[in-house]
Order: structure tokens, then sequence, then C-alpha cells
């Protein structure tokens, strides 16, 4: 139920979380994810830190896709730029974690920057193209540039180590990377708070008419690459440390199909959507598997059924872009503005 | 009505965390082992024939009594041969049971999870990777490959090709992946040690389909034999096609991954005297005698691929390890199972592989020249076995 929120300040209006049922949601939410790590085992614990990752990749490519309207398939090989950015500076100088997390996202930055120069001049499915072909040169790159990458082999990386306290189990990485992923989703929620953010809005609904508006695309287009990468470096970074091991093929361009698919199921150009569809495409052919486990099966109708697994992921998918456009943010809206009355209204 | 729900859905959500819990298992008295197996995704036809071959032998092995008193339980979990759910798997695996031997799906999996296999330092794990860096028992102690790494795959057709015609000219064509590029370095040595000409090495693209190119680059070298690596099928039959077509007169061999008796018939007329190296007898080899394939053909009559073979012989090295282990007197640790599969010498594996094997680092080396004769559908042998040094 919520009642009596009436907003009686810009302030109060403008305010990302405006009642106190969301206050006291939130209070929930961040005690559960205090509690977590004390409670799940290790694989529990491992899809956490995957799903921190991947948040934290997809809310970078929805500040791209969902709120400038720029179609991008290079997300993945940026995280592979703060991926190798990481795993160098670990390997070779053996700097602070959280410096080679941000040096990771700051040269995934300067890609990306590259990468979107093109986005003056074309748009839609032709960017996704010009992106595939940035996704194909950095490839090559991670694969022949053997000084720093190590070529097919890759980079071994050490585990991160802060403050004497080395962060090898996932128990550990949780309390590094989940911060980190509330840190980065929060910034990009006030992003659209700001004149930034509502210029990649205007870019995104009309990109003529926000020109005409005094906003200059191209500084805003880049910028909203660079953010992008900027996220995707991290989230590579983390990455890094996160599997130990970084070869050219750790980035595949199915990664990016990935997180374009996860913006979209979780629903473009929202916050939330970003994390709903996150959690979505990592835990959802996890949860298939666990519920596959519970049934009183064979081993073979196991190995049977593996495909047909693959097959109902597929059809969610589709089943969510048809029944429900707008994505899971929006069955969420709806669950929650069904208790906003609730229940005084039947 | 609103409770009778509310109670109704209490119940259902209580059901599923503990479903959710970890099985709590009967910890003593059982060696358990654990699979990341590609069951579906594009590794699925080496994952299908992996899981029947350990869930075979397991089963063998348990309605023989089992080891030593302990039951063999084998706890599979498909991976998609994607790592991270690779890794998913092996977290949740062993987070709910207690694992002494491990299958890994690929190499990057093998990589990825070394730490944790130094970490726990409770199991021993083998896999779908012959990559050459995971035969160095310093950097991975507790892995080992059940058959010859790449390179060493490589040295057994190269060693065959140098006494079948010394001084050859010998192709190298693989692909821009990892597994491609994996022998070709190391191998450049081992072809000039063995007086051998390596005159062009051919790197394809990963997936290409067109090789016209590469066919002119092939035929101005005019090699004596062009070894394949870093593929499955494709565009194998295309180069030979191409290759016949022009009228070159090279021999074209494969390895490991390429060698299966259906993935070379699939290439149709152009197999025919398509050449290679497989570590393991195919199961319809019945020239020499070999208990264990009587009893695979007993079990399953129809043809069974050689990833069956190598998950057959994964699940017997485990069980050997565990048994010398047991028998020692030794409590199971991932050190203890290494050194009793470090101790296993000339061990007959029942005709798996046409000789005994000893293990003394992280590999079997050995293997054999098989031929493709199209007529009769099947691979048939082209030397003795070899075993490298």
């Amino acid at each position: 139920m919520r009642i009596g929120t009436a907003r009686s300040s810009y302030r109060h209006d403008e305010s990302l979380f405006d009642s106190r049922t969301q206050h006291g949601w939130l209070a929930v939410l961040a005690v559960a994810l205090l509690g977590f790590p004390f409670l799940a085992d290790e694989y529990w614990l491992y899809l956490a830190c995957l799903v921190a990752i991947n948040i934290a990749s997809t809310t970078g490519l929805n500040i791209l896709t969902g709120y400038t309207g720029l179609v991008s398939l290079g997300q993945a090989a940026f995280m592979g730029i703060g991926a190798y950015t990481v795993a160098a500076l670990e390997q070779k100088l053996g700097t602070p974690v959280l410096l080679n997390l941000l040096a990771g996202g700051f040269v995934a930055m300067l890609g990306g920057l590259v990468v979107g120069l093109p986005s003056l001049r074309v748009k839609g499915l032709y960017l996704a193209i010009a992106t595939i072909a940035a996704s194909v040169v950095l490839h090559f790159v991670f694969a022949n540039w053997h000084a720093v990458t190590g070529g097919h082999s890759g980079i071994t990386v050490a585990p991160a180590e802060i403050l004497g306290v080395s962060f090898d189990t996932s128990f550990r990485l949780y309390w590094l990377f989940v911060p980190i992923t509330i840190l980065m989703v929060l910034g990009a929620a006030n992003l659209f708070r700001t004149r930034i953010g509502r210029a990649f809005i205007a870019i995104r609904d009309r990109d003529i008419s926000a020109e005409v508006l005094g906003i200059p695309l191209l500084r805003y287009k880049l910028l909203s690459f660079g953010l992008s990468s900027f996220y995707a470096g991290v989230a590579g970074g983390m990455w890094a440390y996160f599997f130990r091991v970084v070869t050219p093929e750790s980035f595949p361009l199915i990664m990016s199909i990935f997180f374009l698919a996860a913006v979209i199921v979780g629903g473009m150009g929202t916050i939330l959507g970003a994390i709903l569809g996150a959690i979505f495409m990592t835990m959802v052919p996890e949860a298939l598997k666990l519920i596959v486990g519970w049934l009183p099966l064979s081993a073979d109708a196991t190995l049977i059924l593996s495909p047909v697994r693959t097959i109902v992921f597929g059809a969610l998918i589709v089943g969510f872009l048809v029944f429900e456009p707008l994505g899971l943010q929006e069955i969420w809206r709806r669950i929650r503005r069904f208790f906003h009355l609730w229940p005084f209204r039947a | 009505m609103r409770r009778t729900v509310l109670k109704s859905l209490l119940a259902t959500a209580v059901l599923a965390a503990t479903a959710g819990l970890p099985a709590v298992q009967a910890a003593d008295k059982e060696i358990v082992i654990g699979g990341s197996i590609p069951m579906s995704g594009v590794f699925a036809f080496a994952g299908i024939g992996i899981h029947a071959g350990i869930q075979d032998y397991v089963k063998m092995v348990n309605d023989a009594g089992g080891i030593e008193g302990h039951k063999l339980r084998y706890v599979p979990e498909d991976s998609a041969y994607k790592v991270d759910q690779s890794v998913a798997a092996f977290k949740k695996i062993t987070s709910q049971n207690k694992v002494n031997f491990y299958y890994g799906d690929s190499t990057a999996f093998s990589k990825t999870i070394n730490p944790e296999l130094d970490r726990a330092g409770t199991m021993i794990m083998s896999g779908a990777s012959f990559a050459t860096e995971l035969n160095d028992p310093k950097k991975y102690p507790y892995q080992f490959i059940a058959g010859p790494d790449y390179t060493q795959q490589f040295g057994i057709l190269l060693r065959y090709i140098a006494k079948e015609k010394p001084g050859a000219k010998v192709a190298f064509v693989y692909s821009d992946t990892e597994f491609g590029r994996d022998p070709i370095e190391s191998s450049r040595g081992v072809a000039k040690e063995m007086g051998l000409n390596v005159a062009i090495e051919i790197m394809t693209p990963p997936g290409a389909v067109d090789v016209s190119t590469e066919i002119a680059k092939l035929r101005r070298a005019r090699p004596d034999f062009t070894i394949f690596h870093g593929y499955i099928l494709g565009p194998i039959p295309e180069f030979i096609g191409q290759a016949r077509q022009l009228g070159l007169d090279t021999k074209f061999m494969g390895t490991f991954w390429t060698m299966d008796n259906s993935t070379v018939m699939q290439m149709g007329d152009v197999a025919e005297g398509f050449m290679g190296v497989m570590p393991y007898n195919y199961y319809y080899d019945t020239a020499t005698p070999a208990p264990m394939l009587d009893k695979i053909r007993a079990m399953r009559p129809e043809y069974q691929n050689v990833p069956y073979i190598q998950g057959f012989l994964s699940a017997m090295l485990y069980a050997e390890s565990a048994r010398r282990t047991i028998a020692a007197g030794k409590e199971m640790t991932a050190a203890n199972f290494k050194a009793a599969l470090n101790s296993i010498e000339n061990f007959d594996t029942g005709g798996l592989i046409g000789v005994p094997i000893t293990i003394h680092g992280n590999t079997i080396p050995v293997g054999r020249i098989y031929r493709a004769d199209t007529k009769a559908k099947r691979m048939v042998p082209a030397s003795d076995w070899i075993v490298l040094e």
C-alpha cells in the first residue's frame, strides 16, 4: 500500500526514491544483499557475482541503446578492453585493484569514443554493423598484440587483493562486485536527472529536433558511447578478476547479443529494466536446470531435456517480446501499481 | 479463500526452497565424479558421447561391487560449452557433493578452474581439452589429459610421415583460434628434428568457408602431407575437394576432434584415404582382443563415437587412481590421486588403447594412424601404435 505521497517540493519531485514504502523496501533489499552471502553456498554466490557483472554491463548498454537510441553490438568487445587492461596492469605493474578497474573503464571509454565516431553518420542497423566491425578489429588486436595480451593463450590474472585480503572466492568477490555495481547503477539512475541524461533521451526520441534544441549531437553521442563503454570496461575488469583468465575467445559476439537481449527483455530505457533483464538472462538458464534437476528423471532424460531447455529459454525471450514489448520492468510496474492501492481496491 | 491461497503459496515456496538446498548425500564409502558436460550447444555431439561413456563405466564398476567397498557416483551438469555455465556447474556440483574427480568441457574451463582445483586440493580433473598448455604438471598439478596433447598428436603424425617418406614436405593448415594455433609453433621444431620440411603454414579465419586462396598457396608449396588442425569438419572437405580437382598429390591428415568415424564419413567421397591420429581403438575394432570394447558393444549395440571412448577411459583412470589411493591406505586428496595416477605403468585399458599405457606427466602420449575406407565406411589402421617418449 502506498498512499499519502503527495510531492510538496521540486526536490521531492525529482528524488530517486520518493516514498516511505520505497525506502522500506530498499532497506529490505539492503538487508537481503548484506545477509545473502552468509546464507548462500558457493554456487549461489558465484551466480550473484555473475549477475552483478552482467547488470553493470547491461546498464552501460542501456545508456547507449535504451536511452540514446544507438544500437551497439560491441559491448562484449569493450568488456574485453577493460578485462585486458585490468589483466595487463595486474600482471605487469601490480597496481591497486580499484585503480585497475577504473583504468579498465577509461581505456574502454577511449575505445568507445573511437567506435562511436561513425554514430554521427549512421544509425540503426548500419551502426550495429559498424560496432560488429569494431568487435572484429578488437578481437584481432586481442589475439595478435602478444606483448600486451599474451596472444591466443591470453593472460592469467592473479586474485584481486585489497589491504592484504585476497579476493579469491565468490564470497569475497561478492563484497567487491556488488557495491561497485550498486554505485554504477545509482550513477546511471542519477545521470538521467541531469542535462546530459535528458539530452541522451532527446537524441533517442528525435535527433534532428534535439539538435534544433541546441544539443550538440556529436558531443552527446560520443559521450553516450564513452559512458556505455566505461561501464563495459569496469564490468570487463570485474570479469577478469572473477574468471582469472582472459583470452580473445572470452568475449565473443554472442556475448554482445546477450547484453542487447538483456536490455530488450528487461525494458529499454529504464534502469530497472537493465537490472531485471540481466538477472533474467543470467538466471533463467540456471533456473531451468534446477527445475529439470528437481524432476524425478534418469540421467538419460536430463540429456534429452538439455536441448529442450535451450528451446524453452528462447521461447521465453520471444514470448516477452510478443506479449510484453515494454519488458520485464513493465510487468514489475504493473504489480507495483496494483499494490499502490491494495487492499482498498478490489 | 484468501488464506487458503496464501497457505498454498507458502507451502509451494517452502517446498521450492527446500528442494534448492544442497542434497544431503551419503558422504562416506563413495567416490564422486562431477562433470561440466556440454550436453547442449555447439559441442553437444561430443558431450553426449562423453556423458554416456562416463555413465557406462560407472555403472559397470558399481555392478561389479565398486572400488574397495566404495561406490562410484556420477554427477553431471550441462555446460552448453560456455565457460560461465561450466564454472556455475562446477560450483553447484562441488558445493553440494564431496567431489573426488571432475570432467571439464574445454581448455578455457580447464584454465579458469585451475586455481580452484589447487585451492580445494581434494579432486583431480581431466576433460575434453587436449591443449598442450595443460601438459605442465607444475602449472596444472591436479589435471591430466586422457590421451596425447595436440603437440604430441602432431608428433605421432610427423613420426609416421618421417618413417613413410623421409625428408617429406609437410603443410600445416590450422584455424586462427587458440585450439588451431596450439601445436603449430612447437611442432615446427619437432618436424625439423625428424628431418621433415614444413613447406607452408596456412592459417584460416575461424568459420572460413571459401578456401580458394589457401588452396592456391598449398598448390604452390606442393606438400607430400597436409595436416589439418583446429577444425571439427569444415572447411576440410572443401580443401580436399578443391585440391583433388587441381590434381594436387598430397595426403591429408587430421587430429583427434576430426577423427571420429561419423565426422570423417560426413566428408563424403573426398574422405577416401584421409588419415589422422587416434589415441584409442574405434568402437568396431576387433583385430586385437579388447575385452572392454566387447563389454561396450554388449551394452550399446549401436556405434559409439570417440568422445564416448574418451569419457569411458577418463572414468576408468579416475577409478584406477582411486583404487590405488585407497589400496595404499592413503587419504583421498588431489595430491594422492595424482600420485596414484602417475604410478600407472604398463596399464591394460582392456583394449581401449591398443598398447599398455604409462602416465608420467599429464598426458598419455600414445596414438595410431588411421585411414578412411569410404567403401567400408570405417577408419582402418594405417600404422602400429606409436608411443612417444
